[in-house]
């Protein structure tokens, strides 16, 4: 009777968060995936491919560049450079003479440079390159599932047709000429399949999923099997019962399921191999089977939600006038945490599910976060979503960096109070109440900054940044940026040495006196530039994100009150400048 | 069809991109026929392997081959811990008469497990590649060479590592094959194995000699062959060859 108890909770808790719509989708793309990563898994590790299927996903970045500056799809430009660079390595490498290995990493160096060249010199604004790249197993659309499927079904189709071929060229590759095998033909298909899964793994599910869904399982099963077929079989399994697991632990803890499966997959593997290398002890494999289902079953589920309606901002600023406007009215979901770039960001379980139990969703827009759309559209909810980037009246182009114009945040802020207000009428009281008040602040600190830099002559003003953020908060306040470290809107670009060179140039010429490194970038190229130019970089700027609990920019008024006060006092030369300026 | 040789080598020369590392050669064999290879490491077997095999182009002269070949490599270089049986291994010559998209069907699997009778591993047609004795490891590559229907087989260096009775096995094999009509070249250091065949060629970076082996294992081609390593036996006055490791350059 009590075992039953004890069984049934913990069942009922699994059967919980399988129901959570987001959960199933990613559970079917886990078990579509299974049959070609647990298949292909097993001739990349019997070919010693691992390196290279490592290295085709990777190798599709400039295709992902193009793509995007030519304005095709996303998979197309992936496809296609991961395809070249399969023909590639297929074509130059030998087999007999050198392995794979060198040719890959000679070529993936290649496809990588190129992609950082175009990315920084030809098509100058690369922002969206890093979201093609977005995939997780939480944000599963049609397509996905449909990619997915056709490429386990081609994987299933070639290893019935091949596999004998591709067995016989890794058993002595010395003879497969000799053997009278003198076509390419198979080992280019065997190539190009693990280029067209990996590109199919990588927008389903993101760069670190496709190494532990297709090496690390074949190669735990390669460890106890002597055989292709049970060999293929138990990968395929392994496969789907480390995806679906892996994706249970992610709900109960709320990872990233890419990471979640792949140190689950890694575990498995560490369990596998002592199990066989200590003499093949049985007792070894159940206690490290008991020692991860402990593990697994040691995390307890989230927090159930209080009534309050839910609203979920994507960025810390936009978070922090959620909170201001709402009060303790509503429950704020903040997705980016503090210090995070907006950049690389992979959702949490808690996201989607927050963001399906939604009223509301506010948005950055101008491309900031991508992302955001479609953690919405695969939660399964129906909440309403704002795009604060379509309601601030001053724009700079595409810069999505629009927050830093205290003009834009009190806009922000309004149309903030007036969705809130539609979400939950019954507070419209407290929300209009918190709105003024708020609004009051901004106005005051606008007020303030624009004070203490009428007192800085304009021949002082001069920024340069670490990337290119600070063009609104410029323009507000009459400073004039002479440049910026990363010469792009994205962190994601690079800057050359000849960027670096002119950049140089131009702080002595403009004799600047101060380089600003960003509180959420390395400051390595800032400083260096700071000493080539006897510049200084002691004062950090709040760009991208809010600064952590605690810090001078934890709020959206601290940290605007916070870059003025940095700016002032590196144009001034004062330690003192601007000190009135609080939020 | 007995008067055309099987192998017909002509002034042949071959190496790697720089000089030639074999240089000279000039032989025949006729199909039946079986043919010692002897020579030092470094001495070119393997390199006139390549070339007959196709692998490596001649840099000068002819190497010709009537009908089709078949490798019998070193089991030590094949992969020990691959994950295939003996039939797996055996089904791999049937994949050079068949078009690269086809997988081997009812036909190919009955001709690899009637190679593997010939061979006498019948019964061992589903044991692991790897688990088999180095002997029964050589004559599953032999039962691949069968289903590939080569009339001309390589083998490289067949006895090393195998015990007494299992080298008689692999010799009646190999009698059996030549008799019916195949061409067998055997690479050997091993110079009782070489008196027992048809012809002997000597090899060290230049062709030594080529006959009989009566007429060719001579003390003078001995040392011509293997640099003056070469030791009388006490008893029955016959020629060895020292150890290779003794006298590597």
């Amino acid at each position: 009777m009590q075992a039953t108890v004890a069984l049934a909770t913990p069942l009922a808790a699994i059967g919980d968060v399988f129901s959570l719509p987001f959960v199933q989708r990613g559970v079917v793309e886990v078990l579509l995936l299974a049959v070609g990563a647990g298949l292909l898994g097993t001739w990349i590790v019997l070919r010693g491919l691992a390196f290279y299927s490592h290295a085709v996903g990777t190798a599709a970045f400039p295709g992902l560049v193009v793509a995007d500056g030519l304005g095709f799809a996303a998979p197309i430009g992936a496809f296609a450079a991961a395809a070249l660079f399969a023909a590639a390595v297929g074509r130059l490498a030998d087999s007999r003479r050198r392995g794979y290995d060198v040719v890959t990493a000679l070529i993936l160096v290649g496809a990588l440079a190129l992609g950082v060249i175009l990315a920084s010199d030809v098509f100058h604004s690369a922002a969206n390159v890093e979201t093609l790249l977005f995939g997780s197993l939480l944000v599963i659309d049609a397509g996905d599932l449909a990619l997915a499927g056709a490429t386990s079904a081609l994987a299933v189709l070639a290893t019935l047709a091949l596999g004998r071929t591709w067995l016989a060229s890794g058993f002595d590759a010395d003879a497969t000429r000799a053997i009278g095998m003198r076509s390419r033909a198979p080992d280019l298909i065997l190539f190009a399949l693990i280029a067209l899964a990996t590109v199919a793994a990588l927008s389903a599910v993101g760069a670190l999923l496709v190494s532990a869904l297709f090496v690390v399982p074949a190669a735990t099963v390669r460890l106890w099997t002597r055989r292709m077929l049970p060999w293929q079989i138990a990968t395929v399994v392994l496969v789907a019962v480390e995806g679906v697991v892996g994706l249970w632990i992610s709900v109960e803890w709320n990872a990233p399921p890419g990471a979640a499966i792949a140190l689950l997959a890694g575990g498995v593997f560490a369990v596998a191999a002592l199990a066989v290398t200590r003499a093949r002890r049985p007792a070894v494999l159940v206690g490290g089977i008991v020692a991860l289902a402990v593990v697994a079953g040691g995390c307890g589920a989230a927090g159930s939600s209080d009534g309050k309606p839910e609203v979920v901002a994507t960025t810390t600023q936009i978070g922090d006038f959620a909170r201001a406007v709402g009060g303790d009215a509503i429950d704020v979901h903040q997705i980016l945490q503090p210090n995070t770039d907006p950049h690389d960001y992979e959702p949490r379980p808690a996201d989607v599910q927050a963001a399906a139990g939604a009223r509301l969703v506010l948005v950055n827009g101008d491309d900031l976060d991508v992302w955001a759309k479609k953690v919405v559209e695969e939660a399964g909810g129906h909440p309403a979503v704002l795009d604060l980037g379509t309601k601030v009246p001053v724009k700079r182009g595409s810069d999505p960096h629009w927050w830093h114009d205290p003009v834009n945040a009190q806009a922000a802020v309004s149309a903030v109070h007036d969705a809130l207000v539609r979400a939950d009428p019954g507070h419209r009281a407290t929300f209009a109440r918190n709105a003024a008040a708020y609004l009051r602040r901004v106005r005051a600190l606008d007020a303030a900054i624009r004070a203490c830099f009428t007192r800085i002559p304009a021949s002082d003003r001069k920024l340069v940044t670490d990337h290119d953020a600070f063009g609104y908060f410029a323009r507000r306040y009459g400073i004039d940026v002479v440049g910026a470290v990363i010469p792009s809107q994205t962190t994601q670009a690079q800057a050359s040495a000849g960027d670096v060179a002119r950049l140089d140039a131009l702080i002595k010429r403009e004799d600047v006196r101060a380089v600003f490194p960003e509180s959420s970038l390395s400051p390595k190229l800032a400083q260096a530039i700071a000493r080539d130019t006897g510049a200084t970089a002691r004062y950090t700027l709040y760009g991208d994100t809010l600064g952590p609990r605690g810090s001078a920019g934890a709020t959206y008024l601290g940290m605007e009150a916070a870059n003025a006060r940095a700016m002032a006092q590196a144009f001034t030369g004062r330690p003192d400048a601007c000190e009135g300026v609080r939020p | 069809m007995t008067g055309d040789p099987a192998v017909q080598v002509t002034r042949l020369a071959a190496g790697y991109g720089g000089p030639p590392v074999l240089v000279d050669v000039t032989f025949a064999a006729r199909p039946g026929e079986r043919v010692a290879v002897l020579g030092p490491n470094g001495g070119g077997k393997s390199t006139l392997f390549r070339v007959l095999l196709g692998d490596l182009p001649a840099a000068r002269g002819t190497a010709e081959l009537l009908g089709r070949r078949g490798t019998v490599p070193q089991t030590e270089r094949s992969r020990l811990d691959f994950p295939v049986s003996a039939l797996d291994v055996a089904l791999m010559g049937t994949l050079s008469r068949l078009p690269w998209w086809k997988r081997p069907g009812r036909d190919e699997h009955r001709r690899a497990r009637d190679a593997l009778a010939v061979v006498g591993l019948g019964d061992l047609a589903g044991a692991s590649f790897g688990e088999l004795s180095g002997g029964q490891r050589q004559r599953v590559l032999v039962a691949r060479a069968l289903v590939q229907e080569a009339d001309v087989l390589l083998l490289d260096e067949p006895f090393s590592g195998v015990d007494e009775p299992t080298a008689r096995q692999l010799e009646a094999l190999f009698d059996r094959l030549a008799a019916e009509g195949r061409t067998l070249l055997m690479a050997t250091h091993d110079l009782e194995q070489a008196r027992a065949w048809d012809r002997v060629l000597c090899l060290n970076r230049r062709q030594i000699a080529f006959g009989p082996p009566d007429a060719v294992l001579t003390r003078e081609v001995l040392e011509a062959t293997y640099g003056g390593a070469v030791v009388t036996l006490p008893e029955g006055g016959e020629e060895a060859v020292l150890p290779a490791h003794h006298h590597e350059h």
